[in-house]
């Protein structure tokens, strides 16, 4: 089944116009979910990037005549024990869960490129043992990995993004073995190998592309994935460490403390996490959509 | 005439019923209370944390031990209990030990003074059997060795005298262990000769303890048993309480900002607030730059503003001194205007930073060139809080502080390898005494001495002090000790935390000890008026 | 079939060794072993001690012996002490797993009654408003963090009841034991839930356009007996994949959700054993994890060949 053909539709539906923004704007309605997504996630990322602008207070500094106090016209979502505004800390708690979900994405996803494109390309002996070492990867629980990882490299930014980067491997290599066994049968990569080709060149320039769209799809959906283990190592006390705001240890520990005395230090930063979660999601769905309609779900 | 007398004799009668107490006292009843984590074994003498002395001191019995329910832990608050009565020998180097006959150790076997000694054989690394972890070996340095005449009297023999041997004895950490049972036994099912019996204790669930029908103080103790649920997480141990579910919170556990929440959920509760004699302080590196310049010691030294401290983290509950905990509920604690005459103790912070910035300068830094200095410390909120708050002030003198969260398995070998700048730390006290303070903290030799603050000539003070009898004396030296400890900036004291136990109202017989956090627990004179 | 049944199971003891391997590895690279944790509530660690102390654990010996060392005892069922309790880390890890028994069999029950109908209904109604807001709420289900989830139970629990669920072994009534498990099994099962809901739909959506299902209907079959005879036995594939993916999920979300509602299970004693770096109870958990979640692979596998005959003679 192909993508669907906005422009016959277009001009079925009488639209004039099939280039442009009314394309986009079209496709965004017809796509509402998607939007959303979208919206939500620049929304994200864009609190991320300008964190230090939208902030109006330092998200680390101790102002203890004003602990505790109550979300109003001053501190929009009230305070935490230290006086820390906690609007603040939230936006700049973006910053740290993008870091971290973009990092681990990217990261695992390059290393299961790798893996995935070896492995399917090279098949042989190569094949077996990748396949292996990814079914032993995949056979423990996300959490449970990271887990163990974290507690072995130690509680720092660097390394909880590795630990959760390892974790992702597995379901990025599998999907690009499955497309690189799959495109290594076409006839264009038997021209490339008949002119003399390198292996290399005809890997990443021919291959790598033809594997990009369920890659971006899987990666919309871990960076979800991702952006959730961090917050629950936090909340564990095992992620990211003080003074970077994650929203995850906002949750732990001492905001449970307060629970009905400042009810708002466990509901913000918990509608942080889930909101952007669900924007990367239905933006991933929107693009898988989109982009390869067999996944359709 | 005669109804007069009668009701003379009725009067009379109620007042004696009233302020008996021993016959009002109602037999029966579990205790439920919540333990803040799960202790790593339930052998006292290998511990060094009151997770332990709280659940497990009430199956132990020792020699002498602190009034329980005297407040106040002092020389003269000190009680026979295994022992029916003490002397020192002229020259003070002995100390003679009668003990109480017919008492038998929860497995039925007599108790002898060879229990006594083998107890503190293996406290001193004398005897054949040994403890894995030893934290308070050092307490018995100048016990030369330990006689025992029959079965019913011990002495030990000093090297030299030393009063507060009888403080040490006395504190809640030095129970007696049976002989005939094993180190490794003691840690998964203790035998002892106190008020309760062990049954059984799951790791991360829960401890109990029943009565010991067999207690050779008769008539106690007044309840049937002790249940510890373990629960780690605050909150939930907090609403236990609230809804009922506990008699008890966990001894010092209720934070001062969590005691309105108590009071307002559960108003009946009773809830007393004391020093749990634990310092926060900052551990310098003397050894390598930055602070191996006194300037820059001094400099932060003076930044601080504990005031601050005290206010953000205590809503102003909490003390304010040098090592030993401030009177008037330490006994060793110096006089206020002598607290004040330290640099970094006076009240005009403003004034104290000016002369820091100075210092810095001197040194080489200002306000183009700051100073990054890695604070490090455990990953715990009640470690981690404070090490937040000093970072923010040392901003003011242009040191910017950076976090350093250190895993607990990797804490005390970091900063035994010197691995760190500044650390936050806190130091509980066991016993409200300077033989205890100084020696473990700021001994050349001891291991606990993480600073490596080493004064040969302070430490002969430290010995002076020990040896002397007169109270008056003694306290007189001990401040001048303390004094010159602050001012040589060996290891700030930030504060002195406080915190709140409370119960409901019906559990009788508890008191809170204002010096210390470990000697309370022995729990025989417990009951429920209901 | 035979064949494909050898050839998974060697495939699984594979890959339990390579697992084994690992978590070994993983745990001994860690700075600060056992030893310095029991003494660090001790102020200090006394090298002759610490030597002693490893010497008895067997943490001197080098890493390969100390591998063998486990794996023999695994095969004899010894899996070792806890450093830790001093007790069998059998004796530890056994009575803790029917509880975590219970709450992952009831979240898995809560995520199956309500997944699966929603996502039926969700497809059926395809395109309708009642699909988008199940749609949204699947989402959000996958969205909101399991240990966020179960806060806001515990809040709300506190305020509408003015308590709430402490675990205890020993419920005094039928209604505590359900609070008591019924309302962590919600909290971790409303992720799984989600899940279900989604791979449902989407398979039965699958189904529903099959040329047999037009076939059926234009035939003039009942629309029930086209919807639940032929739509939902044949899009129960996937919907059984996920159910055993969910072995995975299920436990990170039990880790957090343990921890929230104080329950001691094996879940949150993994997070325990990490921190006390009490190696025995660490390695032998991760194993029982991954041989539950392999397990589960497994009979997913298994079923599909069952239900699929084009798989056992294709791998």
């Amino acid at each position: 089944m192909n993508a669907i053909n906005y422009d016959a539709e277009l001009r079925r539906a009488g639209a004039h116009a099939t280039r442009g923004w009314r394309k986009y704007a079209f496709m965004a309605g017809r796509n509402m979910l998607g939007t959303i997504g979208l919206v939500i996630t620049v929304a994200f990322v864009l609190a991320a990037i300008f964190a230090n602008v939208i902030a109006r207070f330092d998200p680390l500094e101790v102002d203890s005549a004003h602990a505790l106090a109550a979300p109003g016209a001053k501190y929009w979502l009230g305070t935490d024990a230290f006086g820390r505004d906690v609007f603040s800390r939230i936006i700049h708690g973006a910053r740290i869960s993008l870091a971290v979900g973009l990092g681990s994405t990217a990261l695992g996803g390059s290393i299961g490129v790798v893996i995935g494109l070896a492995s399917g390309y090279l098949s042989g002996w190569v094949d077996l043992v990748f396949q292996r070492v990814i079914d032993i990867l995949q056979a423990l629980p996300l959490l449970v990995l990271a887990l163990v990882m974290t507690a072995a490299l130690g509680p720092s930014l660097q390394n909880v993004i590795i630990a959760i980067a390892i974790p992702l491997v597995p379901s990025v290599a599998r999907v690009i073995r499955a497309n690189t066994l799959a495109l290594r049968e076409l006839p264009f990569v038997e021209a490339a190998n008949a002119i003399g080709m390198s292996q290399m060149r005809i890997v990443f320039r021919h291959i790598l592309p033809n594997t990009l769209a369920p890659l971006i799809v899987l990666a919309t959906a871990q960076l979800g994935s991702a952006i959730l283990t961090e917050a629950s190592l936090s909340f564990l006390g095992l992620g990211i460490p003080e003074p970077y705001p994650s929203w995850g240890r906002m949750l732990s520990e001492s905001a449970a403390e307060y629970v009905r005395t400042a009810p708002w230090l466990v509901i913000f930063p918990g509608i942080a996490i889930s909101l952007a979660v669900f924007g990367t999601n239905l933006f991933g769905d929107a693009l898988r959509d989109i982009l390869d309609p067999r996944q359709r779900g | 005439m005669r109804s007069m007398r009668m009701l003379g004799g009725v009067i009379l009668s109620l007042l004696m019923a009233s302020d008996a107490g021993f016959a009002a006292e109602k037999q029966g009843g579990v205790l439920r209370i919540y333990h803040r984590d799960s202790p790593a074994s339930a052998s006292i003498h290998e511990e060094a944390t009151y997770s332990v002395n709280v659940p497990f001191m009430a199956v132990f019995n020792n020699l002498v031990i602190y009034k329980q329910d005297a407040a106040q832990n002092s020389l003269e608050s000190i009680v026979p209990e295994l022992a029916t009565s003490w002397a020192w020998s002229d020259d003070r180097k002995k100390l003679t030990f009668k003990l109480h006959p017919g008492v038998k150790w929860h497995d039925g076997q007599p108790f002898t003074a060879a229990d006594v000694k083998c107890t503190f054989d293996m406290v001193m690394g004398k005897s054949q059997q040994k403890f894995r972890k030893n934290p308070r070996k050092a307490w018995f340095d100048q016990v030369d060795n330990i006689t025992t005449n029959g079965d019913l009297e011990v002495s030990f023999n000093l090297k030299r005298p030393q009063p507060a041997l009888l403080a040490l004895l006395a504190s809640g950490y030095s129970p007696i262990y049976p002989c005939h049972v094993s180190p490794a036994q003691m840690r998964t099912h203790p035998i002892g000769t106190g008020p309760f019996k062990f049954v059984e204790f799951k790791a991360n669930e829960s401890i109990k303890l029943t009565r010991n029908t067999d207690y050779w103080k008769k008539g106690l103790p007044h309840l049937d048993g002790i249940e510890y649920t373990i629960i780690p997480n605050r909150s939930t141990a907090i609403l236990g309480f609230v809804s009922g579910k506990f008699d008890m919170t966990f001894p010092t556990e209720v934070s001062i900002p969590l005691l309105k929440d108590v009071k307002t959920q559960d108003p009946k509760a009773i809830c007393v607030v004391a020093p749990n004699n634990v310092s926060t302080n900052i551990i310098v590196n003397r050894a390598s730059p930055p602070f191996d310049n006194p300037d820059i010691r001094m400099a932060m030294e003076l930044a601080l503003d504990r005031k601050a401290f005290v206010s953000i983290l205590f809503e102003g509950q909490a003390d304010i001194g040098g090592t030993m905990l401030p009177q008037p509920d330490g006994i060793w604690g110096m006089p206020k205007d002598m607290l004040e005459s330290i640099p970094g103790y006076g009240s005009d912070v403003k004034a104290n930073r000016e002369k820091a910035r100075k210092l810095m300068e001197k040194a080489g830094y200002g306000p183009n060139k700051h100073l990054a200095v890695k604070v490090s410390t455990r990953n715990i909120a009640v470690y981690r809080d404070p090490a937040v708050i000093l970072i923010d002030q040392l901003k003011d003198i242009y040191i910017d502080g950076e976090l350093d969260v250190v895993e607990t398995a990797n804490w005390f070998s970091k900063i035994a390898r010197k691995d760190y700048a500044l650390g936050l730390n806190l130091t509980g006290n066991a016993v409200d005494d300077p033989d205890q303070a100084f020696y473990e903290n700021y001994s050349c030799n001891s291991e606990r001495n993480y600073t490596k603050y080493c004064n040969p000539a302070i430490e002969k003070l430290f010995d002076q002090q020990s040896l002397e009898t007169d109270l008056t004396k003694r306290k007189k030296l001990v401040w001048e000790i303390d004094k010159q400890l602050q001012e040589d900036v060996a290891r700030p004291i930030i504060y002195h935390s406080r915190t709140g136990t409370c119960w409901q109202p019906y559990v009788k017989g508890v008191t809170v000890m204002v010096n210390s956090s470990y000697n309370g627990y022995r729990y025989e004179n417990l009951w429920f008026d209901k | 079939m035979l064949g494909y049944i050898v050839r998974r199971l060697a495939l699984m003891l594979i890959t339990l060794f390579g697992i084994s391997v690992i978590i070994f590895v993983l745990l001994r690279i860690v700075p600060g072993n056992i030893v310095d944790i029991l003494f660090d509530a001790a102020g200090f660690v006394d090298p002759a001690d610490k030597a002693n102390l490893e010497r008895e654990l067997g943490l001197d010996t080098s890493i390969v012996v100390q591998y063998l060392h486990w794996i023999g005892g695994l095969l004899h069922g010894d899996l070792g002490y806890s450093y830790v309790s001093e007790k069998p880390a059998l004796d530890e890890i056994l009575p803790r797993i029917p509880i975590t028994a219970r709450l992952a069999g009831l979240a898995l029950l809560f995520s199956t009654v309500i997944g699966v109908p929603l996502g039926v209904l969700s497809a059926l109604k395809q395109g309708s408003r009642m699909d988008y807001v199940l749609r949204a709420i699947s989402l959000s289900g996958l969205s909101l963090p399991p240990f966020w989830l179960g806060l806001l139970i515990l809040m709300a629990s506190v305020s509408l009841f003015g308590t709430m669920p402490i675990y205890t072994p020993n419920p005094q009534s039928f209604g505590q034991a359900v609070a008591i498990y019924c309302v962590p099994a919600l909290a971790v099962g409303f992720r799984s839930a989600a899940l279900v809901m989604r791979i449902t739909r989407s398979s039965m959506l699958e189904v529903l356009r099959q040329d047999y299902i037009r076939t059926a209907r234009a035939k003039g079959a009942p629309e029930a007996t086209v919807n639940f005879r032929h739509a939902l036995k044949n899009g129960m594939l996937p919907i059984i994949t996920v159910i055993g993916i969910e072995a995975a999920f299920l436990f990170g979300g039990l880790i957090v959700t343990e921890t929230v509602f104080n329950i001691p299970g094996i879940a949150r004693f993994l997070v325990e054993a990490i921190r006390w770096r009490d190696y025995p109870i660490v390695q032998n958990l991760v194993m029982f994890c991954a041989l539950i979640v392999v397990l589960a692979n497994f009979t997913v596998d298994m079923l599909y060949a069952v239900f699929d005959p084009r798989i056992r003679y294709n791998d």
